[in-house]
């Protein structure tokens, strides 16, 4: 009797645990609040449990609550928290609960996840999401978003090309965050021991750069550009500089498209040369060949510039330019950034309208909000009346005292809107594929017809 | 009166028992059944994961697996992988065994602890520390040109050949001593005096390992054998982690392209995404069915 009596228990027990353990996503919203608390409590310090709770939260948070998912927290995280600081001036009891994430990948994840079962629930308010995947998630997944029309956002005041990634079918979905303004940094240093100024490496064409590239890699053994070709973003940003597209009418255009062969082509020859360094990935790339100090430039969207800034003995060495051209013309292009967008769970989307216009959207708390966004994260708007702060004229002592802020935020607005399309991703994966093949003894042409054969596959033509 | 109380008692251990397996069953069939099931059925439909429809023709996904380049350029590296790798790889574990199986051996159990230990480590972060250790500027490179046999830096994870030397010699790394511990088991259950009795009557060591572990091993290797081609064809962390499928999709395997058609890049395309699960989980089942049937000496 008494073994059984002991089983039982130690049976119950177990089942306990397990229940326990299985609980954690439905506590929340089932039980009562004080055990939600608790657990959430115990979770906010814990890496991995946090992103469950806080994201159970939403139904529990208060009135003047909001929650968001974002990553980088040296870039974008600082700019969230400029915002809710911004915001508490007009809203004293305003929250903003700003849930890291490890990478925007996860972010894509988790909307794929809420969006494919039909339960938004386990959503934030706001998600950060990147420019180039928000019109194919909203176009698959139309419920799973909430525009920003009549939140009284000044569309105009913020630079047409950012705003083409988040409009989709005439609606303005997303509030911009950052610019991603194509910078190329140079270091002085090493240009005027072969002779050259910044002058001399703005406004020429690709094949001069690649002269030059030759000179200082024999002279001083550096590379003048170094990219992560796991995820190539050199014909991106080489293409947009010329005004040109991947795209036609939806569809890849690679194989008659004179101008791509051409840059594939600079940057083979440059990669064959020893001018163009193409790591195999990403930490490669910071790490190896930017942090590593074997570059004498670097060619990125700005939000590169931190990374560059980690070699603190190089301070006031480098300076920004625009890139280079096949014509010779000065090159505007822009790569990457993300903007935030409210989602089917956020029950008080007034809140999030106003808080996002108020902040981010160029209202009163914008240049507040911007001007410690680029303090704290470096982070650089494309809302042109905020760029006329003062933080944005200041000279930058790393960069030889250019005040780089306000020439990237000019700089932004020239950058040609091209067509975009939903499958960018898929082109540039099968792009670098045709590089690497070609650099290894293929042929371009042959390469280019494959690469367009797989994405008109992906893409269902 | 007492057979009776016999009855009951089976009656009782036969409830008991039904008690225990119907948990495990349900589990088992909610968990793991029912979502193949799910998979089954999702493999059949086209169009955005919140709103899927089934598909036109019905096998279309299907049909598109075969058309797809990418999808059949991650089977034959899969395939390639499998070829070179596992038999390398059955081989070290069975000499190793045999070496470390030896009674006068002296720091038996730390040799074996060594030769198991990588199987310790999380298949993550050995990928990671292989793609360190192979980088452009890595320390392979390092100590091949401080040796003279090299003057510049090879690229071992930008170019095809090299970076899938790199996969399989990683993969030979980290299993080798998992297989092994199978071998060493299976080399403990033969007796010593079958060994004794091959010396007695003159066999030399290769002899003695050939007629005598081998055969006796069978089942062993066998079972290793379908473990191995099970693992290999499911083959993830190394392919996303170490060169994350490049260079030019070169060394990417079937689940890499199935989870970036579900996860890892863009937009999740699940249906075409179980499709391709389905004809994985039908190539293992197959191999394994040829391995037992080949390898079952009863008739």
């Amino acid at each position: 009797m008494r073994n059984k009596i002991i089983s039982v228990l130690l049976a119950t027990a177990m089942v306990v645990t397990l229940s326990a353990c299985g609980g954690g996503d439905t506590a929340p919203a089932a039980d009562s609040g004080a055990a939600a608390t608790a657990d959430s409590g115990a979770a906010a310090t814990a890496d991995s449990g946090a992103k469950d709770e806080a994201a159970a939260n939403v139904s529990a948070e208060g009135d003047h609550e909001l929650s968001v998912y974002a990553w980088d927290a040296n870039f974008n995280i600082p700019a969230l928290k400029a915002a809710e600081a911004a915001y508490k001036k007009v809203d004293s009891e305003f929250k903003l609960n700003i849930v890291e994430q490890s990478a925007s990948s996860d972010v894509e994840n988790a909307i794929t996840l809420a969006a494919s079962s039909g339960d938004y629930s386990q959503l934030p308010d706001i998600v950060l999401f990147q420019d180039h995947y928000i019109q194919s998630y909203v176009n698959d997944y139309p419920d799973a978003w909430q525009d920003l029309e009549g939140a009284g956002i000044n569309w105009d005041d913020f630079g047409a090309e950012k705003l083409s990634y988040s409009t989709i079918a005439g609606k303005h979905y997303g509030a911009p965050v950052d610019n991603g303004t194509s910078v190329f940094a140079y270091r002085t240093d090493i240009l005027e021991q072969c002779g050259y100024t910044l002058d001399d490496v703005t406004g020429i064409t690709w094949d001069r750069w690649l002269e030059i590239g030759r000179e200082v890699k024999e002279k001083t053994g550096k590379y003048l550009v170094s990219m992560d070709h796991n995820g190539d973003d050199l014909p991106y940003m080489m293409m947009q500089a010329e005004g040109q597209s991947q795209w036609k009418d939806g569809k890849p255009n690679f194989v008659n498209n004179d101008t791509l062969k051409q840059i594939l082509q600079v940057i083979i020859t440059g990669a064959q040369d020893g001018v163009i360094y193409l790591c195999n990935d990403w930490s490669e790339y910071t790490d190896t060949s930017i942090i590593g100090d074997q570059v004498a430039g670097v060619y990125n969207g700005n939000w590169i510039i931190p990374t560059i800034e980690q070699v603190k003995e190089n301070s006031g060495k480098w300076e920004i330019t625009t890139s280079p051209t096949l014509t010779g013309k000065e090159g505007y292009a822009a790569n990457g950034g993300s903007s935030l967008y409210i989602t089917a769970n956020c029950k008080k989307p007034d809140l999030a309208k106003a808080f996002l216009a108020y902040t981010f959207g160029g209202g009163e708390g914008s240049m507040e909000t911007y001007d410690n966004a680029l303090r704290d994260g470096g982070v650089i708007t494309t809302c042109i009346s905020a760029s006329k702060s003062d933080v944005y004229q200041e000279g930058v002592e790393f960069f030889n005292g250019q005040p780089i802020y306000t020439n990237i935020v000019a700089m932004g607005a020239n950058v040609p809107v091209v067509e975009q399309n939903d499958h960018h991703y898929d082109a540039r994966t099968q792009i670098g594929a045709a590089i690497t093949n070609v650099i290894n003894g293929s042929d371009l042409d042959t390469e280019l017809k494959a690469a367009e054969e797989q994405v008109n596959f992906t893409m269902g033509n | 009166m007492e057979k009776k109380k016999s009855m009951s008692l089976l009656a009782k251990q036969r409830a008991a028992g039904w008690g225990f397996l119907v948990l495990a069953s349900v589990m088992i069939i909610v968990m793991s059944f029912y979502p193949m099931v799910q998979a089954l059925m999702t493999s059949f439909k086209t169009g955005s994961s919140a709103n899927l429809k089934w598909a036109e023709p019905i096998i279309f996904n299907y049909q598109r697996m075969f058309q797809d380049k990418m999808f059949m350029r991650s089977v034959g590296n899969t395939f390639l992988y499998l070829i070179i790798q596992v038999p390398i790889m059955l081989i070290l574990a069975i000499l190793l065994a045999q070496l470390l199986n030896n009674k006068d051996l002296k720091f038996r159990g730390l040799f074996r602890t060594c030769v198991f230990l990588p199987c310790a480590v999380s298949l993550v972060s050995y990928a990671l520390i292989f793609r360190t250790i192979f980088a452009t500027q890595g320390l392979i490179n390092i100590i091949l040109t401080n040796l003279g046999i090299i003057s510049e830096n090879i690229n071992w994870l930008g170019q095809t050949g090299t970076a899938r030397l790199v996969i399989i010699i990683a993969l030979i790394w980290r299993w080798t001593g998992y297989n092994m511990v199978f071998y060493l088991a299976g080399l403990q259950n033969i007796e010593y005096s079958v060994y004794e009795a091959a010396k007695i009557d003159g066999a030399n060591g290769w002899k003695t390992f050939w007629h005598i572990t081998v055969p006796l091993l069978r089942p062993v290797i066998i079972m290793t054998f379908i473990m191995s081609i099970n693992g290999t064809l499911q083959l993830f962390d190394e392919s996303v982690n170490l060169t994350n499928g490049g260079p030019a999709n070169t060394t990417i395997t079937m689940s890499h392209y199935i989870y970036n058609n579900s996860f890892g890049v863009g937009v999740a395309n699940f249906g075409y995404a179980s499709a391709m699960s389905f004809f994985v989980f039908i190539l293992v089942a197959v191999l394994a069915a040829i391995n037992l049937k080949v390898g079952d000496t009863r008739d």
